[in-house]
């Protein structure tokens, strides 16, 4: 436990020692505020034009797809291919841990930084769910306190992300910040109101989506630390994943080519990622279906992975 | 301590280690020599799992390295010959996270980080990335690293290659050193090497032990008493 947990943390950290993960970041965060803009015009916009679901918005178009299947790639990428290419993996395999705890760490490092791509996400909640808030429930003492929550979330996430050496000082004032938001409540407490917060906009697509583009990113990253596992350069494993991950977005095509009810079409809904989010999850729709696949994906990418890595002794 | 048993391995076709036995009593230090190619590295490789012997045994303090191969690597500290580091990483960071990789308590991985760190002489480098480190300070972080979990063996592979005279001459001395807590198994193809830091040396030549015993019974196995000429007449063709 302790040695998979050191191993996350040093490869969740590497990700910010290189600058591959700051291109991928701004380059995503680019794309995604496209997206937001364009269903921001879209929601604001007046007459009989204008969207239901704005998260549809967000997660269709071959433009958003093609850079997304980029991403995951990225990401994985160096996790193996990196190490047999420089020769550490000798030293990773050599030390006291089981190789699915190698594969397991690296791959929940590299879920880890997926999730922190999607964390501007979060900024775009109040505006795409119309969220409105009672002004009299929010009273100065529980602004304090969702002020002070919100510190002491981003402070205990900075001494997570942080090197093993200087936690201490992150999560001393995340410490500080949960009990100041503590102390805020107390105050808070024998006010009539409490803060409430209502949506105009059905917010349940905001989760449905989430789940959605969460899974798909197990699916996507097991693919891709597969690839790596194999190759011994990271530019050939970034190729052939993207090339894997390409065959969603062929689906997809397929999908928009036949006619429904040909078996083409219906193989190829399987696959198709996007229409996935077009038609269910950005509509607020939990397809078991698709997460089946997904989740099946993920897992046997990463059994291949795990063998992979065992392989190398045997040669 | 280590013990190997008919040790056999094959890169496909080719047999780069073949019917390789031997023993290594706790508490010595062990020359493994032999010329480039010899099957020193593979051996050294199968000992700490990074590969799996196509037959044959090998128990570490009677850790068998195929059926027990985390207890077995738990009493290894391992030098790999081109000593492949993070060179992203800070040399203290390096060596907390390798604590931390080997299963060390979070209070005990500092002092141990300290105490390896004043051992390898790494005090002043400390907050230095090791991609900034020149090959002899980095050789140094990797036995830092094999020291860290303190364990009872340590098998390194050259310790002293690419390293400037001065370098070579501490870390023999601090190899020595080493020799009196750990049972040491060095590889190396620099005779004077052995002859300064080993008690016994085994020679090793196309994959199969040619020769084993302490410094004097090998230098007595040749007329001049130079282990030199004893390695040259084993293991070139071209003097025979």
């Amino acid at each position: 436990m302790r040695s998979t947990l050191s191993l996350i943390q040093r490869e969740f950290a590497a990700y910010f020692l290189s600058p591959i993960a700051y291109v991928v970041l701004v380059v995503f965060l680019a794309v995604m505020g496209g997206h937001y803009w364009l269903a921001f015009r879209q929601l604001t916009t007046s007459g009989p034009v204008g969207v239901e679901f704005p998260w549809v918005v967000l997660l269709d178009g071959y433009l958003f797809w093609f850079i997304f299947l980029l991403v995951p790639p990225l990401i994985t990428m160096r996790l193996f291919a990196e190490e047999r290419g420089t020769g550490t993996l000798e030293m990773l395999m050599t030390a006291p841990v089981r190789d699915w705890q190698i594969v397991l760490a690296k791959y929940l490092a590299a879920v880890g930084f997926y999730l922190i791509l999607w964390v501007p996400f979060v900024f775009y909640f109040p505006i795409l769910m119309d969220l409105n808030w009672n002004a009299a429930g929010f009273t100065l003492y529980a602004k304090g306190m969702v002020i002070a929550l919100g510190m002491g979330i981003v402070l205990l996430i900075a001494s997570i992300v942080m090197p093993i050496g200087r936690k201490g000082l992150p999560c001393l004032f995340s410490l500080f910040a949960f009990l100041t938001s503590g102390v805020f409540a107390y105050f808070h407490k024998n006010h009539d109101e409490i803060p409430v917060l209502t949506a105009g906009i059905d917010p349940y697509p905001a989760l449905t989506a989430g789940i959605g583009i969460f899974f798909v990113g197990l699916m996507l990253l097991a693919l891709g630390i597969w690839v790596s596992s194999l190759v011994k350069s990271q530019m050939v494993a970034a190729l052939l994943s993207v090339s894997l991950g390409m065959i969603f977005l062929i689906a997809d095509l397929m999908v928009r080519l036949f006619p429904p009810e040909t078996p083409y079409h219906q193989i190829a809904a399987y696959f198709a990622l996007p229409t996935h989010f077009v038609k269910d999850f950005g509509r607020g729709i939990l397809d078991t279906g698709h997460l089946v696949l997904y989740i099946t994906v993920a897992v046997l990418a990463f059994f291949l992975t795990v063998r992979s890595v065992e392989s190398r002794r045997w040669q | 301590m280590i013990t190997v048993r008919n040790l056999t391995k094959y890169y496909g076709d080719y047999p780069a280690v073949r019917d390789v036995s031997f023993h290594v009593d706790a508490g010595k230090v062990v020359g493994f020599l032999g010329p480039n190619g010899a099957g020193k590295s593979t051996t050294m490789r199968i000992l700490t799992g990074y590969l799996t012997a196509t037959s044959g045994q090998a128990t570490i303090n009677g850790c068998d390295v195929f059926w027990n191969p985390i207890e077995a690597r738990r009493n290894i500290g391992y030098l790999p010959e081109s000593c492949p580091l993070y060179t992203e990483m800070r040399v203290d960071e390096y060596l907390l996270f390798r604590a931390g990789l080997k299963g060390l308590p979070v209070r005990d991985r500092k002092i141990r980080a300290q105490f390896v760190m004043e051992r390898c002489w790494l005090k002043e480098v400390r907050r230095q990335l090791i991609g900034t480190l020149s090959k002899g300070y980095r050789q140094r972080v990797g036995l830092a690293d094999a020291l860290i979990a303190n364990p009872p063996v340590l098998i390194l592979d050259e310790p002293t290659v690419g390293l400037d005279p001065t370098q070579i001459r501490e870390t023999r001395k601090l190899i020595k050193e080493l020799g009196q807590e750990h049972t040491v198994l060095l590889s190396t193809h620099i005779l004077s090497e052995v002859e300064m830091s080993c008690d016994s040396a085994i020679i090793i030549y196309q994959g199969q032990v040619a020769l084993e015993g302490t410094l004097e019974q090998l230098k007595q196995r040749h007329p001049n008493g130079n282990l030199e000429d004893l390695f040259v007449s084993i293991t070139g063709a071209i003097d025979r």
